[in-house]
């Protein structure tokens, strides 16, 4: 009896219907919508806003474009390259521990998004990027702020791995465990790529895309100059005003400004830069509606 | 348009199907900024492959025997969970993520063919003693 009703025609069409429609809507609703919390930041760890004004100093000097204190030191400039917005943060820190990463929400799960400027202001962050997007992949390491998360590796990924005195380093999962990084000193780890430029040479090739991308794109990238100067980039594009740039054009233009190591983030719709309160790139998704996407979590200089 | 021939009618369900599914994933590459995923492009291989060209052969060998309701049964839903899970695989792709739940549509969908194939099999020999 029960066996038989595999052997009808529309009762079991019905049936299959239904059950693979559920399934994908579960699995449409899992990897886009449902939220798990796996760890959350505490408060204390990222530091209290009165600790913070203590901090920066009388020496404070704020402008447009322009940040100042005794630790921290930010310039914007603005670009215009292979048809596209460029907006460059030139950071100079007193020490590493004011480069640092942020999740949304305070939070390490599945599906926990925030805009990268919501993040930064609820992190005190004076300068802030997306960075790496952890929550769109389940493998690959996850280790900020001198806390490992997680520590699946993916074989081939690159990553850039921030050690604690503020150098730059690109590893291969497939070569070292999370473990070692940490227990080496990694404060940062960030799973994207490509690496742009190693050693102030460019790293990529004129057809290399993240993915399976093929075409121009805005872009964020990260690179290190020289010890404690950093530049933080991030490329407008998929406008009629801004083409957007290929990973080959974006290193290209990241070496043109000295850079020793680069490292390519999260770009597409995500690619944000917020400076002292406000977004300065024009994100977007569609080309067409300038706003910000929700991401996992920020690369920031701040307190 | 009327066709009687049942292997033939199956055969152009399953092309309508692959034509929807080729259209499904122009529409999304047109709207996906030049990312790309031959899981979203080659979607409509499956019905058309394993739908279209099968059923049309046994119709033009003049092969007399259909297969159980069972063995259909079980065929149409493994090629119909390829074919959603292909898809399903391309938009995440495009979209940049990944997810492991991914793989139960391939181990269903070629668990259901390899099993009704098997059963077609078995079918062929028991009914000929």
């Amino acid at each position: 009896m029960k066996f038989n009703f595999f052997k009808k025609k529309f009762a079991w069409a019905i049936f299959y219907t239904i059950l693979l429609t559920s399934f994908t809507l579960y699995a449409v609703l899992d990897t886009f919508v449902i939220t798990r919390v796996y760890a959350s930041v505490e408060a204390d760890e990222r530091g209290s806003d009165e600790s913070i004004a203590s901090t920066k100093s009388s020496s404070l000097n704020e402008s447009e474009n322009t940040y100042s204190d005794q630790n921290i030191s930010i310039t914007i400039t603005e670009y215009r390259e292979y048809d596209t917005n460029i907006y460059v943060a030139d950071v100079y820190v007193s020490s590493a521990e004011y480069l640092q990463t942020a999740f949304a929400q305070n939070s390490y799960g599945k599906n926990i998004t925030e805009k990268t400027s919501s993040i930064a202001t609820s992190n005190n962050a004076i300068l802030a990027i997306n960075g790496d997007y952890y929550g769109s992949q389940t493998k690959g390491y996850v280790l900020k702020n001198g806390e490992l998360y997680r520590e699946a590796a993916s074989e081939d990924q690159e990553d850039l791995v921030i050690l604690a005195d503020g150098s730059f380093e690109i590893i291969k999962e497939g070569d070292v465990t999370a473990e070692a990084l940490l227990k080496n000193g990694a404060l940062q780890v960030l799973s994207f790529g490509p690496a742009l430029v190693t050693n102030g040479s460019v790293c990529v090739s004129e057809s290399e895309e993240v993915g399976k991308a093929k075409a121009s794109n805005p872009r964020t990238a990260i690179a290190v100059v020289d010890d404690l100067h950093y530049l933080f980039v991030v490329s407008d594009g998929r406008t009629d005003e801004s083409e957007g740039l290929s990973l080959y054009q974006l290193a290209k233009f990241i070496q043109s400004l000295g850079a020793n190591t680069a490292y390519n983030l999260d770009g597409g719709g995500s690619s944000t830069m917020y400076f002292n309160g406000e977004v300065i790139n024009n994100p977007t998704s569609n080309g067409k509606t300038i706003k910000e996407r929700s991401v996992s979590d920020i690369v920031y200089i701040g307190y | 348009m009327y066709i009687s021939d049942i292997k033939l009618k199956t055969a152009f369900i399953y092309l309508l199907a692959s034509l929807f599914c080729v259209l499904f994933g122009a529409v999304y590459e047109y709207y996906s900024h030049d990312v790309y995923s031959y899981y979203m492009i080659y979607a409509f291989v499956f019905p058309l492959a394993a739908g279209v060209l099968p059923f049309v052969l046994m119709f033009l060998s003049g092969h007399k025997r259909i297969p159980s309701r069972l063995t259909l049964n079980l065929y149409h839903s493994g090629i119909a969970t390829l074919s959603v899970g292909s898809i399903m695989t391309g938009v995440m792709e495009i979209y940049g993520t990944t997810n492991d739940i991914l793989q139960i549509y391939w181990i269903v969908g070629f668990g259901f063919i390899g099993i009704s194939l098997l059963n077609y099999v078995i079918g062929l020999f028991t009914r000929k003693k």
